[in-house]
């Protein structure tokens, strides 16, 4: 059995589970847990699909900076809220889980069909695609095809900075000096 | 001067235009500016006659076009101005006595609060009537005809504070557009059947054609000249459409001596002897013209007998004479109609005028019970009138004997005897009730317990033209063979043949001569000498004297018959059809819609999960829709 | 490598499953953000493996630049939901049914 193939029986469990664990928790922190568990196991898939970049950016990034943001919030917000797993929509649990299996049904049936469950991609994969390295190729695919939404993504960055800071300023009431100078007035009286 | 033929409906119309956006500003200038560019169209009219008369007198007529109109498909109208002798003629009494109408305005209006507007609607009615009478096509005579209709309702109500004269210009707008209606579908069905408005192709008689097979079977001449009939009994005011005249008489005075005694309400007369090719294939058409303004001419005089009102008798008076031209079109004597239209056109102008004058100097008093005497203080008018008069009862040599005269002889010499004796009983009412006006107003005791004064010479001066015109006017045609009158038409209308039975056209004279005499005598007799006391008579005879004055209480079957059903229909139709049935079904759709949309708006939960449950559901459904497909 | 490319794309169709599940029976605003973090993942995690399969960077670049977009994401959408806390004093997405009947 080669060594890919036992990594990807030993993490795809643990993936799949930690993703369908993170749905059973009533605390929003501990669902955030086990989905950094989860993107650790996508990671080391990234790494074993030849993308040691990836790998490196989805632990860093990922797991890293946008799951501390994410717990940060959830601080922000209260952590000792747990939310009711009591659904009061009827219908509306079983149904989804209905329409999700229909839906994975689809796709798998749609990889057979696509893909085929036999195929494996070129072997020398490292060699010829990641010559000279995955980071040194992929920055050359990136700057040299995909050089101009590069850039767009980097204005995207800007203006989602600007708008959460937009959005998240608690906006002061705007007051004319009249009112400020009844206001102390009134403290002063 | 043929080709400036335009200036003539244009003139008045720069009047209109100057004097709506400058009336006020221009003061007494506004009266003065409308007289003068009517005179200047009646001096361009001389000059368009001077010329029609060189052209060779086998074709003497003369289409200026202008612009085409509209041009749809086969349907095509011009505005083209026709120039022949008929439309001359009218035009010339259009311009002619509009002008002095013009100028005695100035002198009557003077003082009044809307005084440039008096003038701009006035020049508006004569461009809208020279218009109708040089149009070339049908459309174009509609267009001036709707248009004079207009001018008729604006000037009757031209005191519209009054609510009198408000109702009365909305009877005259209503009855003659009843009539102007008929003329429509008449005038759709001309270009039907003819392909065309044009006069020169729809107006050729079928007998002189040259064999074009074109034409259609003479039932539809019957139906169209019916139905332009109709239009023709509303706008001059013929049995059963006449009941607007007499109230029409609220508008300002030169306003009915214009619009409802010389001119528009002539416009009936001038449609059918333009269109007497279609009544002359159609007997019955013609039957009924002669018909309607036998009785007309009959009722009329009869009802002019019972009024007090000088105006109302005066506008009784007007459809008598109208159903005299009617009668006499209905003969097919439409030279001898054009005629009468011509000096009646002066006289009756004149006789209004002067009761105009009479008003004027009494301060708007219309009830001859309270004037009498008049003769002493205002001579000029008492003269004018009385020549008026004399020529509206038939006296020789004044201009109504010979054009009453020809169309009384024509009723005999044509063989129509019984027709004839009705229209002498109608002359000898004409006499008489215009001598009970003479008598009432002017001579006799003076019961007017006023001080009355004779009016300023711009109003005198024009009154003096029209007896001119009056008195004189028969020259134009002494003789229904020979007149220059009926020579001249004789191009459009046909010449007038010498008799061929009947009585002599001496011995006819002598009769009608007589019986205008004789209801002079009764006239002097019962209000003139003295010797009678009217008053008591009348109140004696009571009913029949309101049965007169009433106008044999038309008004009131009309009102009865006619307008209490329709009001009642309108009462159904607005409250029970429109409020119930009407109403109801659009609320009914709206409350149907409402109704499915307070269902299907409880789909928007505003639950964001709700709307991922149904993105989700479409995903799938397209995922499986994709991949069956595949 | 010996495994073959559609077990990953399985795995992925499974995580987007659970992901799909995850935003329609959670109540907590942040909690259904983490399941469509998930989906996302679930994506990248197919992108590589087609890169994989097809032997070219495409993929690869696809899943960095969905990164970045998922970065850019999570700061707007963590500002909207503090923003909803702030006003309504709750991250359940079912109080926030303003816009019904």
């Amino acid at each position: 059995m080669p060594l890919d193939n036992v990594v990807f029986w030993v993490f795809a469990p643990i993936s799949v589970g930690s993703a369908v664990a993170m749905l059973f928790q009533r605390n929003a922190v501990h669902a955030a847990l086990f989905l950094i568990v989860n993107f650790f196991t996508l990671a080391v898939f990234y790494l074993v699909l030849g993308a040691p970049f990836l790998f490196a950016v989805q632990i860093i990034v990922y797991a890293g900076a946008i799951m501390v943001l994410f717990l940060f919030v959830i601080m922000l917000l209260g952590v000792d809220r747990d939310e009711s797993l009591i659904e009061r929509l009827k219908g509306q649990r079983p149904l989804a889980i209905l329409l999700g299996l229909g839906l994975a049904t689809e796709m798998v049936v749609a990889v057979r069909a696509g893909v085929g469950f036999a195929r494996r991609g070129p072997a020398n994969f490292d060699t010829l695609v990641n010559k000279g390295g995955n980071a040194a190729a992929l920055s050359r695919v990136l700057f040299r095809d995909y050089f101009f939404p590069f850039e767009v993504t980097s204005v995207l960055l800007i203006i989602a900075a600007i708008a959460a800071m937009v959005l998240a300023h608690r906006q002061q009431k705007a007051i004319t000096r009249a009112e400020q100078a009844a206001a102390e007035e009134e403290s002063a009286a | 001067m043929l080709k400036v033929i335009w200036l003539v409906p244009a003139l008045p119309l720069v009047g209109f235009v100057v004097n709506l956006f400058l009336g006020r500003r221009l003061g007494r200038l506004a009266g003065v500016l409308a007289s003068l560019l009517m005179l200047g169209a009646f001096g361009v009219g001389l000059g368009v006659l001077n010329d029609l008369v060189t052209l060779p007198a086998h074709s003497r007529v003369f289409v200026k076009h202008l612009y085409d109109w509209i041009s749809v498909g086969s349907f095509h109208v011009a505005v083209d101005l026709r120039v022949d002798p008929l439309s001359v003629t009218m035009m010339l009494v259009v311009t002619g006595v509009g002008a002095l109408i013009h100028i005695y305005s100035i002198g009557y209006m003077d003082g009044d609060p809307r005084y440039g507007r008096f003038f701009s609607y006035l020049n508006l009615f004569c461009f809208f009537m020279l218009t109708l009478v040089l149009a070339e096509n049908f459309l174009l005579l509609y267009f001036g005809w709707e248009g004079v209709g207009l001018c008729s309702y604006l000037l009757i109500g031209f005191w519209f504070e009054r609510p009198a004269a408000a109702n009365a210009a909305k009877k005259a707008f209503v009855v003659t557009r009843i009539g102007d209606t008929f003329m429509l579908i008449g005038i759709v069905l001309v270009f039907l059947r003819f392909g065309s408005l044009d006069f020169a192709r729809v107006l050729v008689s079928p007998a002189s054609s040259f064999g074009i097979a074109t034409f259609p079977p003479p039932g539809v001449y019957t139906v169209i000249a019916l139905l332009l009939l109709a239009g023709a009994i509303g706008k001059s005011a013929q049995m059963p459409l006449h009941v607007w005249l007499p109230d029409a008489m609220e508008g300002p005075t030169p306003v009915s001596a214009l619009i409802h005694a010389a001119t528009m309400v002539t416009a009936g007369v001038y449609l059918v002897a333009r269109t007497h090719v279609f009544f002359e294939v159609s007997g019955v058409a013609s039957a009924v013209v002669l018909i309607v303004g036998l009785v007309t001419a009959l009722y009329a005089a009869t009802a002019a007998l019972g009024q007090d009102d000088i105006k109302r008798v005066l506008a009784y008076s007007t459809i008598s004479q109208l159903g005299f031209m009617f009668f006499a079109l209905g003969m097919h004597a439409y030279a001898a109609a054009i005629f009468l239209l011509v000096t009646h056109a002066f006289y009756k102008a004149l006789m209004f005028l002067s009761a105009g004058s009479v008003m004027h100097g009494l301060e708007n008093e219309t009830d001859l019970k309270k004037m009498g005497r008049l003769a002493k203080v205002m001579p000029i008018t008492a003269t004018v009138f009385s020549i008026g008069a004399l020529a509206i009862a038939g006296v020789p040599p004044f201009a109504g004997f010979f054009s009453k005269d020809q169309i009384l002889a024509a009723a005999d010499q044509t063989g129509h005897v019984t027709a004839w004796i009705v229209a002498l009983v109608a002359a000898f009412f004409s006499a008489l009730y215009i001598s009970r006006l003479i008598f009432l107003a002017f001579f006799g005791q003076d019961r007017t317990g006023r001080h009355a004064h004779e009016s300023p010479p711009v109003m005198t001066v024009p009154l003096m033209l029209l007896a001119v015109g009056a008195a004189a006017g028969g020259l134009l045609g002494l003789s229904a063979v020979t007149g220059k009158l009926q020579g001249f038409l004789s191009w459009d209308l046909g010449a007038t043949a010498e008799p061929a039975r009947g009585l002599s056209d001496g011995v006819l004279s002598a009769i009608s001569v007589a019986v205008a005499a004789a209801g002079i005598l009764v006239g002097f007799l019962v209000y003139g000498s003295g010797k009678i006391d009217w008053l008591a008579l009348r109140t004696r005879m009571g009913s029949f004297q309101r049965f007169l004055s009433k106008g044999w209480y038309l008004d009131d079957v009309y009102a009865a018959v006619l307008v209490a059903p329709g009001k009642s229909v309108a009462a159904f139709l607005a409250y029970v059809f429109d409020r119930r049935f009407v109403d109801g079904m659009v609320n009914g759709v709206g409350v149907l819609f409402q109704r499915l949309a307070s269902v299907g708006r409880l789909v928007q939960t505003g639950l964001v999960r709700n709307y991922a449950l149904a993105f989700l559901l479409g995903a799938v459904v397209i995922f499986v829709f994709v991949g069956l497909k595949f | 490598m010996r495994t073959p490319i559609a077990y990953f794309l399985v795995v992925s169709a499974m995580l987007f499953t659970v992901g799909t599940v995850g935003v329609l029976v959670r109540k907590n605003a942040l909690v259904i953000f983490m399941s469509v973090e998930l989906q996302l993942n679930a994506v990248n995690l197919a992108l590589v493996a087609f890169s994989r399969m097809h032997g070219n960077l495409n993929g690869q670049v696809l899943a960095f630049f969905s990164m970045v977009v998922a970065a850019a994401e999570v700061v707007v959408g963590l500002a909207i939901i503090v923003s909803v806390y702030r006003r309504r004093h709750s991250a359940n997405v079912d109080d926030a049914s303003l816009l019904r009947w």
